[in-house]
């Protein structure tokens, strides 16, 4: 026999999706239970990408930028004496490279800092003016004074921390001292111009922020030049964040030869990105439980319907339908049951997405413990963030799933002998 | 001209620690076009016997040769195969795919068979027209009679153009009304179409009409009867 036989797709869908709405009020249940759970899912991790980009926005902000520049070194064991000595010149270089981005000259300084009353270690990075991002994240976080006048060299801003414990106020004076490579120590003068509260211990109790012209007093002392406006490093923010990596390879290949640095801020901070790994792994626990529900959803209705079919099955078979397109029938039954249910999920988890992507939800009353950790801060107002990663991942691991759930029924269904299927 | 030949077909069904015979050295040849009665008791192993030559049982013994082709040969995939371009089947009840119109459980086999579209549309609405019920064509099986769906198995049988119908007591869920109009159609449609048909009954009705009895009792044949000789 050359013949074989050939189930039409068209019939093939028609027969499954008629299948599916033999009984409506168990699909719909089904479906209701499977897009709600995926609905949910969505609206949780959007909610939880949109916290730790907040996080990430806010990090990279106080941070060092997307990108960092520095000595080679640095990053394994910071000090004050690794320092880029021909800082202008890789800022011109870096200005030329990416004209739309933002490339903010900083020193980044371990000092002590002393008054009368007390003294504190603690980091001191200066920056070239009120246009860097990390000014820009501190203004709104001033509670006394204001940013400092072009030519206050010995202007600070500290954070109410520092201020509390150092017993000062705005206009007190306050010592800076660093120890030079030789082993000596250097000192310079400051006066407070501001005080903020950012809410991050971290940043308000250890960050002194001054004009880049102040941490550049210190580098001189360890023989940078002050016309070569010396640096620790270049923070880079980049218009287009998505560029990251792209943008990490076209600086190293400029600076290749040197000893320099080019870091993503996944580099700097790893652990930010090991707490956010941690914390979407807690994500994915939710996301496991939804599609074992989801998994036991499937086989519950499938294998009903399967089993109830089974004299209906001999007739199929007993009409010449082969083992194969039975089992194809019971898979894309499943199929198609996966399908409207990722749809209304998605209508479910993707509205509420689209609604709180725009208008955020106020977690203020849940932070009353605190919304710092990991040396950055989640902003009071959460926007939930899905990435077009994201949605297909979803997608995908609840669509194997589904389909995953719709093989033993199947398999079930092809197996049954059609003259046994008959008797019943 | 053989269709169909049994030779020493015998089934023996285990039931726990018991062997059940139900079919002894069956033999049996019927010929293209003939309108076969199987008739016997309850248990005689008219069903048993239908199941074997439609390929949906296999015999514990024996050859089953229908159109040339050995069934005892045939793996499970040319079996469905085989069922599909070979034979058609009309079962006692639960005849038709519940979720498809009277139309579409018609279209569903020759679909099968690979047919175009438009050919399978024409051919279950001129079977079912055959039958009576081209003005019920897009109702679903709940929405039939048991003689109306009977009707509209015997559509789907027959168009598929198979060698060989086997109607497994088409009539027993029927009343006397609608028994006599389906065996009627059956009958009629077995000369026009030139199709040969085996069904087994214990209606005496069905007997009346076939053209030749093969009577079975504990699973062997007893007497085989061809009416007019």
């Amino acid at each position: 026999m050359n013949a074989h036989s050939h189930l039409p797709f068209v019939m093939l869908v028609r027969l499954a999706w008629r299948n599916l709405w033999r009984y409506p009020r168990r699909t719909i249940i089904t479906l209701s239970s499977i897009a709600l759970g995926f609905g949910l899912a969505v609206f949780s991790i959007g909610l939880g990408d949109g916290s730790h980009n907040s996080m990430i926005r806010n990090a990279i902000k106080l941070g060092n930028g997307h990108i960092t520049i520095q000595l080679e070194g640095y990053q394994q064991a910071p000090a004050n004496h690794k320092f880029l000595a021909q800082g202008i010149l890789a800022q011109m270089q870096l200005e030329q490279l990416l004209p739309q981005d933002v490339i903010a000259p900083r020193v980044s300084l371990q000092v002590l800092a002393s008054t009368a009353a007390n003294s504190l270690g603690t980091a001191m990075i200066s920056v070239q003016g009120e246009h860097d991002p990390l000014v820009g994240i501190l203004i709104p976080m001033l509670q006394q004074g204001q940013w400092l006048e072009e030519e206050d060299e010995r202007g600070v801003w500290i954070g109410s921390g520092m201020a509390r414990r150092l017993k000062l106020k705005l206009g007190g004076k306050l010592v800076i001292m660093a120890g030079t490579q030789s082993g000596d120590t250097q000192a310079q003068l400051a006066r407070v111009r501001g005080i903020y509260h950012s809410g991050v211990d971290e940043v308000d109790n250890f960050l002194v922020v001054s004009h880049l012209n102040l941490g550049q007093k210190f580098l001189v002392t360890e023989g940078g030049v002050d016309s070569a406006e010396p640096m620790t490093s270049l923070a880079i923010y980049l218009t287009e964040p998505s560029q990251l990596i792209e943008k990490q390879q076209h600086i190293q290949s400029v600076f290749s030869g040197q000893a320099i640095e080019v870091l993503t801020w996944q580099q700097v901070m790893p652990e930010l990105v090991q707490f956010i790994a941690i914390d979407d792994a807690g994500n994915y626990v939710f996301l496991l439980l939804i599609l074992v529900m989801v998994t036991f959803g499937i086989i519950n209705t499938v294998l009903m319907s399967v089993l109830e079919r089974t004299r209906e099955f001999g007739l199929l078979r007993a009409l010449g339908l082969s083992r194969k397109q039975l089992m194809l029938l019971v898979m894309v039954e499943s199929l198609l049951l996966s399908v409207v249910s990722l749809g209304a999920g998605w209508l479910v988890g993707g509205g509420a997405h689209w609604w709180f992507s725009h208008h955020g939800i106020d977690m203020a009353s849940l932070m009353e413990g605190g919304n710092a950790m990991m040396g950055t801060f989640m902003d009071s107002t959460i926007y939930t963030e899905l990435s077009a990663d994201r949605v297909w991942q979803l997608s995908a691991i609840v669509f194997a799933t589904t389909l995953a759930s719709g093989l033993y029924p199947a398999y079930k269904a092809a197996r049954v002998p059609p003259v046994e299927a008959l008797r019943t | 001209m053989s269709l169909l030949k049994l030779q020493n077909v015998s089934k023996v069904y285990q039931q726990g620690q018991i062997q059940v015979q139900a079919l002894k050295d069956i033999q049996l040849e019927v010929q293209e076009g003939e309108f076969l009665a199987l008739v016997g008791p309850s248990g005689s192993g008219k069903t048993t016997l239908l199941n074997i030559i439609g390929g949906l049982d296999d015999s514990s013994t024996g050859s089953v040769i229908l159109n040339n082709i050995e069934l005892t040969c045939l793996k499970e995939s040319e079996l469905s195969d085989f069922r599909l371009f070979q034979l058609g089947f009309i079962f006692q009840a639960y005849n038709l795919v519940p979720v498809l119109s009277a139309l579409e459980n018609v279209e569903l086999v020759t679909l099968l068979q690979g047919r175009p579209a438009k050919e399978c549309r024409e051919r279950a609405e001129h079977y079912l027209n055959l039958v009576g019920l081209k003005a019920m064509k897009d109702r679903r099986p709940s929405a039939l009679s048991g003689g109306q769906q009977q009707r509209v198995a015997v559509a789907r049988a027959l168009a598929a153009e198979p060698r060989l119908v086997l109607a497994d007591e088409p009539t027993a869920n029927l009343d006397s009304e609608n028994a006599t109009a389906l065996l009627d159609i059956m009958h009629r449609l077995s000369h026009e179409e030139k199709t040969t048909f085996i069904f087994s009954t214990h209606d005496q009705r069905v007997m009346e009409r076939a053209e030749r009895i093969v009577s079975l009792r504990d699973g062997q044949i007893y007497q085989d009867q061809v009416k007019g000789e």
